[in-house]
């Protein structure tokens, strides 16, 4: 993949004046500055490197901003611009390096027999005894390819078709991440409440 | 989105209830997270609604992934990281230059 999103590589659609710049920056693009932070924060864990990104996302959709159809889905636009600049720039320099060799993990959850070997009983219970810290570190420890599927369709609530265009990948492609995702999720908090007594306590109650 | 009502009947097909053999339950989590993602066309929810009003396995099985995604999207909600409050002012600082 390029340097540049694609959205930067599209020819000019638009001319638009300052005056229209100004306002499609303002009324479409900066609603979702929290979104895009929160998006950023779960990439870096970091919150300098979040804001960086996030300002780096906002600078580029403004320098490219003839390239977006005024009225489209903005939210969209700018969270691909802000994956591509995580993977293509941010990653490279990043405080903390991918620790997980994704072409690995991509190759054993798609192996065949992936889904046998995941099988948590995870309980609704369960999970109403731990508090966001304990879940978020679950998704947290899956890899980056994974997590980003959950944190744009359970958080941001895209549909598998935005999602598509945001990662670049075709819709079977998402729908089979995201469900391996959710088992992986699953899996860490079945492993974490088995360490923390959390099953103990629910069938001591 | 394709339609997936085939693949949703083919599934069923092999349902406990119907043919004394388990539920293809690898398949059955992925059609429940269709339904769940509202990915589902039509015709797929109601195959599927019509299946879990009938099959206590399949029902039980929905209704659990319902509540859990539920309760992991909920807690994962509120633990949002605050925004800076410098954030707003340094895009259109930058934007400005």
């Amino acid at each position: 993949m390029s340097e540049n999103t694609q959205a930067e590589q599209k020819p000019k659609k638009a001319n638009y004046s300052d005056q229209v710049k100004a306002r499609i920056f303002d009324q479409e693009f900066m609603p979702h500055v929290n979104s895009m932070y929160n998006f950023a924060y779960r990439l870096t864990f970091d919150e300098d490197d979040a804001k960086d990104l996030v300002q780096d996302t906002y600078l580029k959709a403004f320098r490219f901003i003839n390239s977006f159809d005024k009225g489209t889905n903005a939210k969209a636009w700018l969270f691909r611009i802000l994956k591509n600049s995580f993977i293509n720039e941010f990653r490279k320099k990043s405080k903390q390096p991918a620790k997980i060799d994704y072409n690995e993990v991509e190759q054993y959850y798609n192996s065949d027999d992936a889904g046998e070997s995941i099988t948590t009983d995870l309980r609704v219970e369960t999970i109403q005894h731990m508090i966001g810290d304990e879940i978020t570190g679950a998704l947290n420890n899956i890899p980056v390819d994974f997590r980003t599927v959950i944190i744009l369709s359970d958080l941001e609530g895209f549909t598998y078709e935005e999602m598509s265009k945001i990662l670049d990948i075709p819709i079977g492609t998402v729908r089979s991440r995201l469900h391996r995702a959710r088992n992986m999720m699953k899996e860490k908090l079945s492993v974490y409440a088995a360490e923390m007594g959390y099953n103990k306590k629910k069938d001591n109650d | 989105m394709t339609k997936f009502s085939e693949w949703f009947k083919d599934t069923f097909q092999k349902c406990y209830c119907d043919q004394g053999n388990l539920v293809n339950e690898k398949r059955f989590e992925e059609i429940v997270q269709l339904v769940l993602d509202d990915e589902a066309d039509e015709e797929s929810r109601r195959i599927f609604e019509e299946k879990i009003k009938n099959c206590v396995k399949s029902q039980t099985t929905f209704e659990k992934e319902k509540h859990l995604r539920e309760k992991l999207r909920q807690k994962l909600s509120e633990h949002k990281t605050e925004m800076p409050e410098n954030l707003i002012a340094s895009i259109r600082k930058s934007i400005a230059q």
